[in-house]
């Protein structure tokens, strides 16, 4: 094999060769960046909906998507997993480290035969054998339903949200925003790792039908926190 | 024996065989696209599939108020990427390094596999589990890697289709758009051992998660390509559907990425155009269901050894020319080849390529630095539908009428051409138009033969010789009476 080294300078000095051999002299980095400020996005960057309006443009596509939708208050939250988690049918339950405690009420704890397995770096054979995952998100994106994952503590490695089939995701109302752009804005630093996700798993390979649920969960379901009016914060 | 005859003789020998997708090897496109023209069921799939598409991009690009400033802002950004793409591709290395990633440089095909058996050879790999990659279809990875005693397993329902069908891509999306489900319950039914398998998608697509999944979960070493490399964060972005990505990118201890060395993006925050638009055109949906972003190694979780593959292998010839350097642009979508009147009527299998349809009929032959796929840039009527939904906006049709100039001239060049009736022609024709009197001797000649094959309604239906080509497929208007230029003369004698 050659050395590494010598496909590297190959290929920059055919690039380079191909780009520069004309008029334009050697970019460095600085005037790449410069260049790239100058570019025009004259695409919509804001939404223009009110924020019920945008919350509600939220659920309507997720339902497109075959998801399961539900709303409740700051403190119905609780109860509200509770009987989400009960009305899937399924016992055992993986959650990422960080849940908020107030997630997990004592109500669904009692339940008799539910069993919580929180992920400290589970093997996956036992993220597998789990039938259902709880988490939150960084944001929602109304305009195309997508939930964003930055994958923090509240959020999960991304392992956990992919192997069990049911997926209870909680969005609060001020997580949602209605454009792509407003996301990446709400992104103070690129993140490390994003999972956008956008409905449940699905293929469209066998003559274009659109079939839920391949290899990822195939039930997704969504609560989300009318938590605006009370003006909590935007970000996590 | 003529260049037709050939073209026959190849065409019968090729009847029962898989399509070739190796373009030093495939047929032309006119004598490949007879053979899918002749097999009215791959026809009827590939018509529903692309009806079925084509509705749905429509009716979610409409509601897109904005689509024509996304497509103007991602043009540019696309140009961007490619005017300073050593820059870019550096301060991807750099920062991809930093996150405890590794990046290899391959020059050519070959330079790629062997890069990627080596690390497969350090990780001791006898299996591998892929996400789908056309790249990879591009350098024929699967083919050298079996080869070299190391089994590919394709995650993605079409690319399973595909591997245990031993069919070949027609399409750079949903690769096995011309299987239709009867097809797909036969090859399943055979290849993985299960009796009473219904036709029906839903049961076929459970029969490939169960198939998959201990793959998944056992095999440790991964291949993606990789949709979009992110020069500001070294970050890679694979846009998929089914979780096979995810699963890939999740599970296995190492994951090695090939990607074009034109994949790459300024900066993270160019996603927001990029993904706006690649779904809408690839599948008609707002969004497709996962896209995962990943940068370096993450402690904890995912692939703790992480290799990404740069490949020249003749994009940077393309780079080198003012017009052609749009087709780096492409994300792959697929919006022309669905778009396409003439992919519609052929299929993929007939480009002779990985990569078919209008794109294809551009990037192969340049990919190929015109040595081979000469006949694609004449594969396209030049209507533009292609151009008109390309979500970064390349002119396919100008790139495809400067590959024509290029092939002709090319072939022009070439001492066995010298009497290629077409050269021939064109030649006599050169001197012919460039004298007055010839060119009145000519149109002269030209009324007395041709008025011998007119009929008396004005119309010649057949010729004899090579004049038969026109006339096999439509009908030829006779020469009028009278030539303008006698007409204007007789005219102005008059005046006088």
């Amino acid at each position: 094999m050659r050395p590494v080294a010598s496909s590297r300078q190959q290929v920059l000095g055919r690039i380079r060769a191909a780009c520069c051999g004309g008029q334009n002299p050697a970019a460095t980095a600085e005037e790449a960046a410069e260049r790239y400020e100058r570019l025009p996005r004259d695409y919509r960057t804001r939404g223009k909906s009110t924020v019920r309006a945008c919350q509600e443009l939220f659920i309507e596509r997720l339902r497109e998507y075959d998801a399961e939708v539900v709303e409740c208050a700051p403190e119905e939250l609780g109860a509200m997993i509770a009987a989400q988690l009960e009305a899937s049918g399924r016992h055992m339950f993986v959650a990422p480290p960080g849940l908020p405690a107030g997630w997990l009420v004592p109500a669904a704890w009692q339940i008799s035969d539910f069993e919580w397995n929180i992920d400290h770096n589970l093997p996956a054979d036992e993220i597998e054998r789990a039938q259902g995952v709880v988490t939150g998100c960084f944001c929602g994106v109304a305009d195309s339903g997508t939930i964003v994952l930055h994958h923090s503590a509240t959020e999960g490695r991304r392992v956990i949200t992919l192997l069990p089939d049911w997926y209870l995701c909680v969005v609060r109302a001020s997580q949602i925003v209605e454009t792509l752009p407003e996301y990446f804005d709400r992104c103070d630093q690129p993140p490390a790792l994003v999972t956008w996700i956008s409905g449940p798993s699905a293929t469209a390979d066998i003559e274009m039908t659109r079939i839920k649920g391949v290899h990822g969960p195939r039930f997704l379901n969504v609560i989300v926190v009318n938590d605006r009016e009370q003006g909590t914060g935007i970000r996590e | 024996m003529s260049a037709a005859a050939e073209h026959e003789a190849v065409a019968e020998r090729e009847v029962s065989d898989r399509p070739i997708l190796d373009p030093a090897l495939a047929p032309p496109f006119p004598v490949a696209a007879l053979l899918v023209l002749r097999n009215s069921q791959l026809r009827k799939n590939v018509a529903h599939a692309i009806d079925v598409i084509q509705a749905k991009r429509a009716r979610l690009v409409a509601e897109k108020q904005d689509w024509q400033e996304l497509r103007s802002a991602a043009a540019l950004i696309r140009d961007e990427a490619l005017e300073n793409l050593s820059v870019y591709l550096e301060q991807f290395e750099a920062r991809c390094t930093a996150a405890g990633g590794t990046v290899h440089w391959a020059s050519d095909a070959a330079d790629a596999r062997r890069i990627i058996l080596e690390l497969l050879r350090e990780e001791k790999a006898d299996e591998v589990i892929k996400i789908k990659t056309m790249t990879s279809a591009e350098i024929q990875l699967n083919p050298f890697l079996e080869a070299n005693g190391i089994r590919t397993y394709e995650t993605d329902l079409a690319e399973i289709i595909l591997q245990l069908g031993e069919g070949e891509p027609s399409h750079i999306v949903v690769p096995a758009l011309h299987v239709n489900r009867s097809q797909v319950r036969e090859i399943f039914a055979r290849r993985m051992g299960i009796e009473n398998l219904s036709d029906e998608p839903e049961a076929l697509t459970a029969a490939a998660r169960n198939y998959l999944r201990q793959k998944f979960l056992s095999v440790p070493t991964a291949i993606s390509g990789a949709n979009f490399l992110i020069a500001e964060t070294g970050s890679v972005a694979v846009v998929e559907s089914e979780g096979n990505g995810r699963m890939c990118l999740t599970l296995p201890r190492t994951m090695i990425t090939l990607a074009g060395i034109e994949k790459v993006l300024p900066r993270f925050a160019d996603l927001e155009v990029m993904l706006q638009l690649l779904a809408r055109s690839a599948t008609g949906e707002r969004m497709n269901p996962y896209t995962s972003l990943w940068t370096g190694v993450t402690p904890g979780d995912g692939p703790q050894k992480f290799h990404v593959v740069l490949l020249d292998n003749g994009r940077s010839s393309i780079l080198a020319r003012k017009t052609e350097r749009q087709t780096l642009r492409c994300i792959r979508c697929a919006a022309c080849m669905n778009a396409c009147p003439v992919y519609r009527q052929t299929g993929g299998h007939a480009y002779g390529s990985v990569y078919p349809g209008p794109i294809g009929a551009i990037l192969t032959p340049q990919l190929e630095q015109m040595r081979h796929a000469q006949s694609l840039p004449y594969a396209s009527s030049l209507c533009g539908a292609c151009f008109e939904v390309c979500p970064v906006k390349i002119n396919i049709p100008e790139v495809l009428l400067e590959l024509r100039a290029r092939v002709t001239d090319d072939e022009r060049k070439q001492v066995s051409r010298f009497f290629d009736p077409l050269y021939l022609g064109l030649r006599v024709a050169n001197v012919i138009f460039s004298r007055a009197w010839l060119s009145h001797l000519a149109q002269w000649a030209g009324r007395i033969v041709l008025g011998l094959f007119t009929r008396k309604d004005g119309w010649i239906h057949a010729l004899p010789g090579i004049g038969a080509k026109w006339t096999q497929t439509r009908d030829l208007r006779g020469l009028p009476k009278q030539a303008f230029h006698d007409w204007w003369a007789d005219r102005q004698r008059g005046k006088k």
